[in-house]
């Protein structure tokens, strides 16, 4: 593939669709200066470090264009299959990137807490997002964020006041469905905790039927001083989707970040987090798994930026792999000179299940400082016949024994979930996936 | 109930097991005594199905059927149970939902209803108390970060709630001290029954001052080579396998 002047991806940004001015000098020059990033940057090829493994041809091929203004009419019924059973959420929904509010659960919210969708907000308190949005992912933005700002029409928007401690998770859904033709929403979402706030995001990825689209969505998130936030990931959207996610944090003094990434679903999927430590003290742990059977790429890529003395990150991520499953894992944490005291522990883990199945795995650490704790790890490995016979001694057949296994592989980060509720359906999707894998 | 004869096995090339025979009766407890290099735990690993292992002659019927023609689970089915003499650590399956599956894929194989959680939580309770055990076990991930004893323990109460009808102990008493030995002992003494017969695979005489045998078997360069009553082990502890020319493989 070469880089093409004229980006193969300007049809995601056509005239037509939501690039038309806001009326907001500020958001229409920001919006201005990505698209002219997405024209000078051209298609990534595997000359480019983060697009080593994973090409973007077969991405191209689709021919995606924007999702058209008018969202598909849904209702509350069409949605309830999708929900996660016995969880009690507010909940805000987005059909094909768009804020749906009819599907949405706001009602009482607690005082100091705001959700809403992101166009409603821009048009009635643009000042609440000005110096948020495009905050993190900035001016020096890759491809799909670029993409995704240039693009930018709705999504969801998450603030919460200074203190304020919410229990009940905030879940936010993403919910697509099949259009005419091939279609691409970006929506963009700005999660703001202001001092000492906490909260707990669930940001699940679903679809209705076998839709082919693609999903390329933003999240900006910022902590302020000694805020917690816990943000989990679920991705299970249409085996022939598209997924791509960028997730661009600050994370303030003393501030706490915890995700929890699951990637079961979609054809090909990229996440990319970029953690920036904005101030000292803070502590950031990124936890992820992810299955990728026949025809499936899942890729994710890790950034964790410790410029600043005294935080602490971990990385831990797991995958399994099956059929001629693909992945990559491309762990980077770069330490400053000045980051003294920083902890940092990165791993990540795969099971083959079958000879076809491959992983690229990369994790690097890149340490300036002399007075830090750091270390990486990385294995590939398969299910241990010693483990396989001791559960069939025990009367187990081998395809359960092999399930029961990769579940136990899979335990470490599915006991990060929570509430329960929320555990037990990603557990059973794992289960489920695990019981439809050929296993050589 | 186990009927061996002429078992011939190789591990590679190299032949373990050279003609050996052995008959087992309903509620008999045997000891397989020898040397190590005898063959002891290739008998325990062939017998139970384990991968590794060619059977280049012979037969074992087992319940009337052809053991050797079985999958391990097929095995365990038809009630053998063999307590590993280095059990499995499994990260991440809980030990109760593992020994829930067992039972529950045995009991269906035997066409008997499947336990739901209440009763097999009561059956395990029970089961707990009868081995003295804690119940902290139940929660743990199976041999996961356990002691030796602990997992031998754990060797006996899978051994309690699955009731084989032959269980084989493969060096069950290696590496306990003298507290956890008597632990392990009570409980294969508590599962005794007219119905259920028992293969200690020992290097010691020490077990069998705890569970007392109806037999006495000597296995030395892949055969028996001398069985009698229990007596026979006191014998060898007096005068080492030596007495039967039977030194310690090289």
């Amino acid at each position: 593939m070469n880089a093409t002047s004229g980006n193969g991806f300007a049809p995601w940004l056509a005239d037509d669709g939501p690039a038309a001015d806001t009326g907001l000098a500020w958001l229409d020059s920001r919006r201005a200066q990505a698209r002219a990033q997405v024209h000078d940057q051209g298609v990534p090829t595997n000359k480019q470090e983060a697009w080593r493994y994973t090409s973007l041809t077969r991405l191209l091929e689709q021919g995606f264009t924007p999702t058209a203004k008018a969202t598909p009419p849904l209702e509350s019924r069409d949605l309830e299959p999708l929900l996660v059973p016995g969880l009690e959420a507010y909940r805000v929904v987005l059909v094909n990137g768009r804020f749906a509010p009819g599907l949405s659960d706001l009602q009482h919210l607690p005082a100091g807490l705001r959700v809403g969708g992101l166009a409603q907000i821009l048009k009635s308190d643009p000042d609440a997002l000005k110096d948020r949005l495009n905050g993190v992912a900035g001016e020096t933005q890759p491809l799909f964020a670029a993409l995704n700002t240039a693009g930018l029409d709705d999504g969801v928007v998450v603030l919460l006041e200074r203190g304020v401690q919410v229990e009940r998770p905030i879940e936010l859904i993403h919910l697509s469905v099949g259009m005419d033709e091939p279609r691409v929403a970006q929506p963009r979402h700005v999660v703001a905790l202001e001092a000492g706030a906490q909260a707990s995001l669930i940001e699940r990825y679903v679809s209705l039927g076998e839709a082919l689209y693609c999903t390329n969505s933003v999240l900006e998130s910022f902590l302020g001083r000694d805020a917690v936030l816990k943000h989990q990931r679920i991705q299970t959207e249409s085996a022939n989707a598209f997924h791509i996610a960028g997730l661009y944090l600050s994370l303030g003094a003393g501030s706490r970040y915890q995700c929890v990434n699951v990637g079961l679903g979609a054809a090909w999927a990229r996440t990319d987090l970029n953690v920036c430590f904005a101030g000292e003290h803070a502590e950031c742990d990124l936890q992820g798994l992810y299955l990728a059977g026949d025809r499936q790429l899942m890729d994710f890529h890790l950034d964790v930026d410790h410029r600043l003395p005294h935080c602490s990150s971990r990385e831990n991520f797991k995958g399994i792999l099956y059929g001629k499953g693909r992945a990559v894992f491309d762990g980077r944490v770069y330490v400053a000179k000045d980051a003294q005291r920083t902890d940092a522990a990165m791993s990540n883990r795969n099971l083959l299940l079958s000879e076809g199945a491959e992983v690229d795995t990369k994790p690097q650490l890149e340490i300036n400082a002399d007075d830090v704790k750091c270390s990486h790890g990385t294995t590939v490995g398969q299910i241990e016949p010693e483990q396989l016979f001791y559960l069939r001694s025990r009367g187990i057949s081998a395809p359960l024994a092999r399930r029961m296994l990769c579940l136990g592989f899979a335990g470490e980060i599915l006991d990060c979930l929570t509430p329960e509720a929320l555990r037990d359906q990603v557990a059973e999707q794992v289960g489920s996936r695990l019981e439809q894998a050929p296993i050589d | 109930m186990l009927s061996v004869k002429g078992l011939k096995a190789n591990v590679g090339d190299k032949e373990i097991l050279k003609g050996l025979d052995l008959e087992i009766g309903r509620g008999e407890v045997h000891a397989i005594m020898g040397p190590n290099g005898s063959g002891k735990s290739t008998l325990a690993h062939v017998l139970s199905g384990r991968e590794g292992y060619t059977v280049t002659g012979g037969s074992v019927t087992f319940e009337g059927q052809d053991l050797l023609d079985l999958e391990p689970e097929a095995r365990a089915h038809l009630g053998l149970f063999l307590a590993f003499q280095y059990p499995v650590e499994l990260p991440g399956v809980n030990n109760t939902y593992f020994l829930k599956a067992a039972l529950n894929a045995i009991r269906k194989a035997r066409g008997e209803p499947e336990l739901d959680a209440v009763s097999f939580l009561r059956l395990m309770k029970e089961k707990l108390k009868v081995l003295h055990l804690d119940d902290s076990l139940l929660k743990r991930p199976v041999n996961f970060g356990f002691s030796g004893g602990e997992k031998k323990r754990n060797e006996i109460f899978q051994m309690a709630i699955l009731e084989p009808k032959l269980a084989i102990l493969d060096e069950t008493d290696s590496g306990l001290d003298i507290d956890a030995l008597r632990i392990v002992a009570d409980g294969v003494n508590a599962l005794r029954s007219p119905e259920r017969s028992v293969i200690l695979v020992t290097h010691y005489q020490r077990l069998l001052d705890y569970i007392q045998p109806d037999y006495v078997h000597v296995l030395a360069k892949g055969q028996i080579i001398r069985s009698g009553g229990k007596e026979l082990a006191l014998e060898l502890e007096e005068k080492g396998y030596g007495w039967l020319g039977a030194e310690e493989a090289a």
